[in-house]
């Protein structure tokens, strides 16, 4: 027996009809944040200027790559008209250190400057212009050091020490089967050796933000991608307890892994705890983004592949170093994501690889989209391309021949169930073979054309027993709408309306009484970072969990109000009535009130904590090194100008397992999205280095694919529910770019029959590779 | 120290500007060197338009002087002297959005949005100009403008369906 409604005078048949079910999982709901952003409105960090600062704070960098500081000087910088303070290390109440994984990088330097953009000192003025005027004339005297300037340096005999440990920074190995005995009987052994480059991530909108000490909460403005531990690397560099560090992420042009270490957060913290009261800003320009930030990682991946005479793989043996740059940052991560991505979605019954972090006096370099595993798809790509030379085999057929399938293991043991990495690349020749091939035939005879492919596989989430977990809250609103409260950050990639979309699905309403609140810290818990492909899949699930709890509680309140069993109730469009009578229904506002005079919360919590399983030391295997598998595959054509080397992609097919699209106009907007860096990494984007210094440290000379570089992206959604995924949903953001890259390099090769081992393929190195392949001497 | 010092504060005189922005008057004191940019967002408070490399090659900064789109970082603020200016805050009609700010929200072509203003206010010139327009002008009118998040598709769908809608 249900009890009788207390409200027995309420309407019980209004006259509106419901309106049909529509699911918010798989729509195409607008964008939340799309109307402020066309019409200028969004508020990122850089737009809190000038209006919220009262004072303005720059940051001095280091103009040496490598040395000791002697003596700083701030009587020049603090004589400046409006000048209020210049901050050393000295004035740092807390460790002074940050770093996302292994804790090693002074927010300002003490003795030692490490890389030609390390901070020495931080500027308060009374304007911005009065700050940079001092900035420049804080006067640091160095005793110069030798400078490490690539990783060959490094690790030569008698390299200048960068830490008292060397110039290893680690390592991290896979071991399996028997490597020596399988090449010794193999049938074909193929080897290369791989040089990806340094990128810059280049998200449009430098780093800017506000922050304001008022005596008890630091409050912080600032853009980054996991405020919570943000807050916590703040706190403990300055010292001052946790809970006093309020962090509120402004709307975010972009990030790619660029704002997961520590930007402008310490130094406007410094200068805001220094001027009570004040609302202190601070902006960097593009010359001092890309100066001051970590950068992708520069791999040197030598290669050995083994098959036997069917071209059935055996061995691989892979050797790779990391250029670390200065600091640890995320590299620890990124050298384990390397191995453990080494052989890709092949099956490879013996692997030997081995990873090695080299420190120099570059850029620290830490997370970017896809790390560690981006460059080894270049390798073993690459590497089925020479093997299917080799063998004289067709490319499509040796990779199908030794792709996994569901079952089988990948590089650390781990068997995947949901492998549908066959099932991608077939989408994707199909795709492709749906217009004829145009082939060589016709073509003027400085032009060659050729397709290749891709396949790839990747693993969500941190792994290896690393902790990660999402929680989120949703409450009801007194409109009958619902709010969702998040720690995750937006950052351009549409994670407002994946929540939104997965809370309004599970709790029947319309998209338009859907509401979010993400990323502050005093308002959402955590989320864990915007990285790793992890949000949809992880703070999805804690989201799902906690609407679904909310759910529970509002049937039993509208079981009670239209007098049947819980089970019988249907939520839909903002409305609850019982299924096989809709007449009898009541409005989610009403029971809002309903619920709250009966003493529920309209509250609920989610927690999402799966667990990992860390790799064994010494042979990175594991059976659960990361908690699901993502799988995808490219084809690209293009078409090399061989007199000048130029590389021009003219179509592009992307396929990629997403488990489900909960909004697929963003999904494409990843994969297209991530096609796009893909092609830069391949074809034009290169941070120069010289002795440490950053030679093109700006657009003009570090260069961006713009609209004409891109063809029209094809993307495919496949859809496989991922069991451990919200509505088997799993995640898209790293494996696009991850599978572009090789797939431009496979169809070079084809086109001119020379497989690049150099990143990028500008069209100087396409010509010279060119010439070499012809014999005529390369000028050098 | 740098080899180029930022000059100190007290050596910039003033200029006055007086031009017309989104339809208004605007008159205001801005430092001799102080770019359209700077005016813009910094003196004016209108911080619509945005900044990326501040050398030109991005096209964030996309502003149209007498419905002429001009990168706002590389001119002055002294050379707008008299001229009539819009940013993407004078585009929409009140609540009403301008049609290419509808069709880019429509096409999601505002991802981290950061370019989305300069956009914007390119292809606004573009379709302000022209009724018919190829396949190629609009890439060409639009190549000035990066951006890194969504690889260009949803931006092209969008000014083609604004310019179908405007045509019609
Ligand atoms: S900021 Fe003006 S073109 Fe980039
Ligand atoms: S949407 Fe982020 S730069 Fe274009």
């Amino acid at each position: 027996m249900t009890p009788q409604s207390t409200k027995t005078d309420a309407p019980r048949t209004p006259e509106v009809t419901i309106p049909p079910a529509d699911h918010l999982v798989g729509k195409n709901c607008k964008r939340v944040d799309g109307r402020e952003k066309v019409t200028g409105l969004a508020m990122y960090g850089a737009d809190l200027f000038p209006q919220a600062a009262d004072l303005f704070a720059k940051v001095v960098r280091s103009e040496e790559a490598h040395a000791d500081i002697v003596k700083i000087d701030t009587s020049a910088a603090l004589a400046v008209g409006g000048v209020l303070g210049v901050y050393t290390h000295a004035d740092v109440g807390g460790t002074n250190i940050h770093g996302l994984i292994r804790r090693d990088h002074p927010a300002l330097a003490e003795k030692r400057v490490r890389y030609r953009g390390d901070a020495i000192a931080v500027v308060v003025a009374e304007s911005e212009r009065s700050a940079e005027a001092a900035r420049d004339r804080v006067h640091v005297e160095y005793s110069p050091l030798p400078v490490v300037a690539t990783m060959e340096e490094a690790l030569s005999d008698g390299a200048p020490r960068l830490y008292p440990e060397g110039n290893i920074m680690g390592d991290k190995r896979i071991r399996r089967g028997d490597v020596d005995a399988a090449l010794a009987a193999a049938h074909c052994v193929v080897t290369d050796t791989f040089h990806t480059q340094t990128v810059d991530h280049a998200f449009l909108d430098v780093e800017a933000g506000t922050g304001i000490w008022d005596g008890h909460t630091l409050t912080l403005n600032a853009p980054g991608q996991w405020v919570h531990e943000e807050r916590r690397l703040i706190a403990l560099a300055l010292g001052i307890p946790v809970e006093q560090v309020r962090i509120i992420q402004p709307v975010t042009g972009g990030a790619f892994g660029g704002r997961e270490d520590i930007s402008i957060q310490i130094y406007l913290g410094l200068a805001a705890l220094k001027h009570p009261g004040k609302t202190i800003g601070l902006r960097y320009d593009r010359a001092e983004s890309m100066r001051a930030r970590h950068k992708r990682h520069a791999l040197k991946i030598e290669y050995t592949l083994a098959a036997d005479r069917e071209g059935t793989l055996t061995a691989a043996r892979i050797t790779v170093h990391s250029d670390e740059g200065a600091y640890a940052s995320t590299g620890i991560a990124v050298m384990r994501k390397a191995a453990s991505h080494a052989t890709g979605p092949y099956r490879v019954p013996a692997i030997e690889v081995d990873v090695y972090g080299v420190h120099t006096n570059n850029n620290p370099t830490g997370a970017m989209r896809g790390f560690g595993a981006c460059q080894m798809a270049i390798a073993y790509e690459g590497m089925m391309d020479r093997l299917a030379d080799a063998l004289e085999m067709d490319r499509v057929a040796l990779r199908k021949r030794n792709m996994i399938v569901p079952g089988d293991p990948v590089t650390t043991g781990q068997r995947i169930d949901n492998a549908s990495v066959h099932e991608c690349l077939d989408a994707a020749l199909a795709k492709f073979n749906e217009r004829p091939y145009p082939g060589n035939d016709g073509l003027p005879p400085h032009l060659r054309r050729g397709w290749g492919m891709s396949a790839i596989c990747f693993g969500l989430g941190y792994g290896d027993g690393f902790p990660d977990c999402s929680r989120a809250r949703v409450e009801i609103n007194p409109d009958g709408g619902a709010t969702v409260y998040t720690g995750g950050v937006e950052v351009g990639q549409g994670l407002l309306n994946t929540m939104m979309q997965i809370a309004g699905e599970e709790l029947g309403l319309p998209f338009e009484k859907m509401h979010v609140v993400a990323a502050d810290t005093e308002l959402t818990d955590e989320s864990g970072s915007s990285s790793a492909t992890r949000q949809t899949y992880f703070t999805g699930n804690a989201v799902r969990i906690a609407a679904s709890e909310l759910r529970e509680q509002i049937l039993d309140v509208a079981g009670k109000w239209l007098n049947v069993h819980p089970h019988e109730v249907t939520l839909q469009q903002g409305w609850a009535f019982e299924t096989a009578n809709d007449a009898n229904r009541v409005s989610m506002a009403r029971l809002y009130d309903e619920g709250l005079a009966r003493g529920y919360s309209f509250k609920a919590t989610g927690l999402f904590k799966p667990r990992t399983v860390p790799e064994v030391h010494g042979t990175g295997q594991s059976p659960r090194a990361f908690i699901t598998y993502l799988f995808g595959a490219h084809v690209s054509q293009v078409l090399v100008d061989i007199e000048t080397g130029e590389v021009k992609v003219e179509r592009h097919i992307a396929a990629h397992d997403v488990g489900k699209a909960i909004n697929p106009q963003s999904v494409e907007g990843q994969i297209v999205g991530g096609v796009a860096q893909g092609l830069g990494m391949a074809l034009m984007e290169e941070v120069v280095y010289k002795k440490g210094r950053i030679l093109n440290a700006g657009f003009t000379d570090y260069i961006i694919p713009t609209i004409k570089d891109l063809p029209p992206v094809e993307a495919i959604i496949i859809e496989h529910d991922d069991p451990g995924g919200p509505f088997g949903a799993h995640g898209v953001g790293e494996p696009p770019l991850i599978g572009a890259v090789p797939a431009i390099l496979s169809a070079i090769y084809d086109a001119t029959g020379v497989a690049p081992d150099t990143l990028p393929v500008t069209p100087e190195r396409m010509w010279r590779l060119l010439r070499m392949r012809d014999g005529v001497p390369v000028p050098v | 120290m740098p080899s180029a010092l930022a000059p100190l504060p007290d050596d910039i005189p003033l200029t006055r500007i007086t031009c017309t922005i989104n339809g208004e008057q605007v008159v205001a004191d801005a430092p001799v060197d102080c770019t359209l940019l700077t005016f813009l967002r910094d003196i004016v408070g209108l911080t619509g338009t945005k900044g990326a490399c501040l050398e030109g090659e991005c096209g964030s900064c996309t502003v149209l002087i007498d419905g002429k789109p001009v990168t706002s970082c590389l001119m002055l603020a002294g050379q707008v002297n008299g001229r009539t200016i819009t940013t993407v805050e004078g585009l929409a009609d009140g609540d009403a959005l301008d049609v290419i700010q509808e069709k880019f929200v429509e096409t999601g072509a505002a991802q981290c949005g950061y370019c989305t203003p300069g956009l914007i206010m390119s292809a606004r010139a573009l379709l302000n100009d022209n009724p018919s327009i190829s396949e190629s002008e609009l890439l060409t009118a639009l190549e000035g403008n990066i951006c890194r998040c969504t690889g260009y598709a949803s931006i092209v769908e969008a000014v083609r369906r604004a310019h179908r809608e405007l045509k019609s």
